[in-house]
């Protein structure tokens, strides 16, 4: 809940009629201002927030810093593209419009469109840094359009010379399939160092991105009862996984002795084989039900964890049991978490992927991710995830039926 | 008589320090690391070690506003030799300013620091300018070596209050 006062400088040169960013430079630069506009107030009522224009027939103030989002909107509307993108002009008459703000009590912050090549040199535009800093303004530069190795190395020396105390940041957007607002939302220009706007942000994805900004797709507060259901049921997989990687762990110690050394060969060799066999092994699964008992009664005799996920798995139909929905949602999270495991390659990618794992580790109450069992258990996991997606695919056959 | 009169005021000066509105206090051009309590603050001026320190360049704007008006008789500067300030310019009563405008009004006064002041001497400001201030802005424009880190080690406002309220002695009578 920064107080601040904003002047964001938008680039509308000949470079922003291109559509490398859909529907076209300058108005994907256009819904990034509106977004982040709103992110200001939002986060504190008093921020306020002014834009100018950097190129055209020169750097034009449109509108003074105002808490007032329907002016800031307004302005925004016809504008007209054309001439060439003055950076060093821009961010000295946003340095005066901050100057002379109503709140001198507002800390002061310049966001910088940067669409087309930047004809300064690195010297001066370190000059600029360096006043700004004695100033104590802040400076975000977004980097996007035109793509150029001296372009890119000039922001990142301005920003280098204003920053003071992670203050100031510099973003870079290639062009691709997502939008430029969407891309913004979650840099720390939008979150405003890591408190603020997050709530406007949220909300801002969900609408946006329609809920890929959420752990399952789904906004807590439009369904809170189907996210918690599939948040529930992934923690049990992970849970089970778990058990199943401590199961293994004690495997593989019983083998380095030498034990079921030749039916481990087979498994590793089963495994091995990236996603033939286990497709196979699924085949038949499906197919061949005395079987699958048959081996889901002797996987659950080689080790009590296994009659433990049992248990677990008809605790969760129980819960089902209260709402058809829920039940779907259950089963349709149970289904997915299954057709993750047929893929070794993708399973284990996943799992291997440290900040995947310690996020859901750390959404979980009473889980320090940086408890030294927790990370070995990770790591024992990563070796072992092989043999665990064999056992697993047992007491899971249970479940479907 | 004026001797008496000049005498009396030299009695009377008290420390400022308990009359600056701590709130609105602010430095430009500072480091993060050493900032300015390290050079005003009761215990922290005292202590040898810390220092403001100048950040970008070597000029240092440092604002600070009473909370009562205050007349302003002598300011103690000290610093190391080598980085403490040498032109110090003061301005009574002018708020939030910049860099940039810094030299666009002239100062109410201006202190040029000998070693001596450095290692503690006052120095005596021309105290008719200084009759009815209720904010000071020291702007140290360069320091005794032109290196480019300006340090301050301690900084001592001494003058006399003038009779105002102090609004908040006020609210505490009220309560009982």
């Amino acid at each position: 809940m920064v107080l601040e006062a904003t002047m964001i400088c938008i680039d509308n040169s000949e470079w922003m009629r291109n559509g490398d960013y859909s529907p076209s430079r300058f108005q994907a630069q256009a819904d990034a201002v509106n977004l982040i506009c709103g992110a200001k107030t939002q986060s504190n009522p008093e921020n306020t927030v002014g834009v100018l224009t950097m190129a055209g027939k020169g750097v034009r103030v449109l509108v003074t810093p105002t808490s007032d989002l329907g002016k800031i909107l307004a302005c925004m509307h016809g504008l007209e593209i054309g001439g060439e993108m003055n950076l060093a002009a821009g961010i000295q008459v946003a340095q005066l419009a901050l100057k002379h703000r109503q709140n001198k009590k507002q800390q002061q912050r310049i966001i910088v469109f940067a669409g087309s090549p930047v004809k300064f040199d690195k010297k001066v535009l370190e000059m600029i840094g360096r006043k700004l800093k004695k100033n104590s303004v802040a400076l975000d530069v977004v980097n996007f359009g035109e793509e150029d190795e001296a372009k890119t190395e000039k922001l990142e020396a301005l920003v280098a010379a204003v920053n003071n105390n992670d203050s100031s940041h510099i973003v870079h957007v290639p062009p691709g399939p997502s939008a430029l607002s969407d891309v913004l939302i979650s840099t720390p220009i939008f979150t405003g160092d890591g408190e603020g706007g997050s709530g406007f942000a949220a909300a801002a994805a969900a609408a946006a991105a329609g809920g890929a900004g959420f752990e399952f797709g789904v906004d807590p507060n439009l369904d809170p009862e189907l996210a918690l259901a599939l948040r529930v049921s992934m923690e049990e997989e992970r849970a089970r996984q778990e058990a199943a990687a401590k199961k293994a762990a004690e495997e593989a110690a019983k083998q380095e002795k030498g034990e079921q050394s030749t039916s481990q060969d087979v498994n590793m060799t089963d495994t091995a084989k990236a996603g033939t066999s286990e497709s196979e092994n699924k085949a038949t699964d499906l197919t061949d039900d005395e079987n699958a008992l048959l081996q889901q009664a002797l996987a659950m005799s080689m080790d009590d964890s296994s009659s433990n996920i049992a248990t677990r798995d008809t605790d969760m139909p129980e819960a089902a049991g209260d709402d058809q929905d829920l039940a779907l949602a259950l089963q349709l999270s149970v289904q997915d978490s299954m057709k993750d495991e047929s893929s070794p390659a993708d399973m284990s990618k996943l799992l291997a992927d440290q900040s995947f794992v310690s996020s859901i580790l750390a959404s979980l109450p009473g889980v320090d991710p940086n408890d030294p069992s927790v990370k070995d258990l990770l790591a024992s996991m990563q070796n072992q995830s092989e043999h665990k997606k064999d056992e697993d695919k047992e007491p899971k056959e249970e479940d479907k039926k | 008589m004026s001797a008496e009169s000049a005498s009396a005021i030299q009695r009377n000066q008290v420390d400022l320090l308990d009359f600056v509105d701590w709130s609105g206090v602010e430095c430009l051009n500072q480091s993060g690391t050493h900032s300015l309590p390290n050079a005003l603050k009761q215990g922290y001026r005292e202590d040898e070690g810390l220092v403001l320190e100048s950040d970008a360049d070597e000029q240092l704007l440092i604002y600070i506003p009473f909370n009562q008006v205050v007349k302003l008789h002598s300011i103690i500067i000290k610093g190391p030799e080598e980085e403490g300030p040498k032109t110090v310019k003061l301005f009574s009563n002018r708020e939030h300013m910049g860099f940039s405008n810094v030299n666009d009004f002239p100062p109410s006064d201006t202190a040029v620091l000998s070693e001596d002041n450095l290692k503690g001497k006052p120095v005596i400001l021309k105290y008719v300018k200084f009759q009815n201030v209720r904010s000071l802005t020291v702007f140290v424009e360069d320091n005794q070596s032109s290196s480019d880190i300006t340090k301050v080690q301690k900084i001592v406002l001494c003058g006399t209050t003038v009779e105002t309220t102090d609004m908040k002695a006020l609210k505490k009578i009220e309560d009982h």
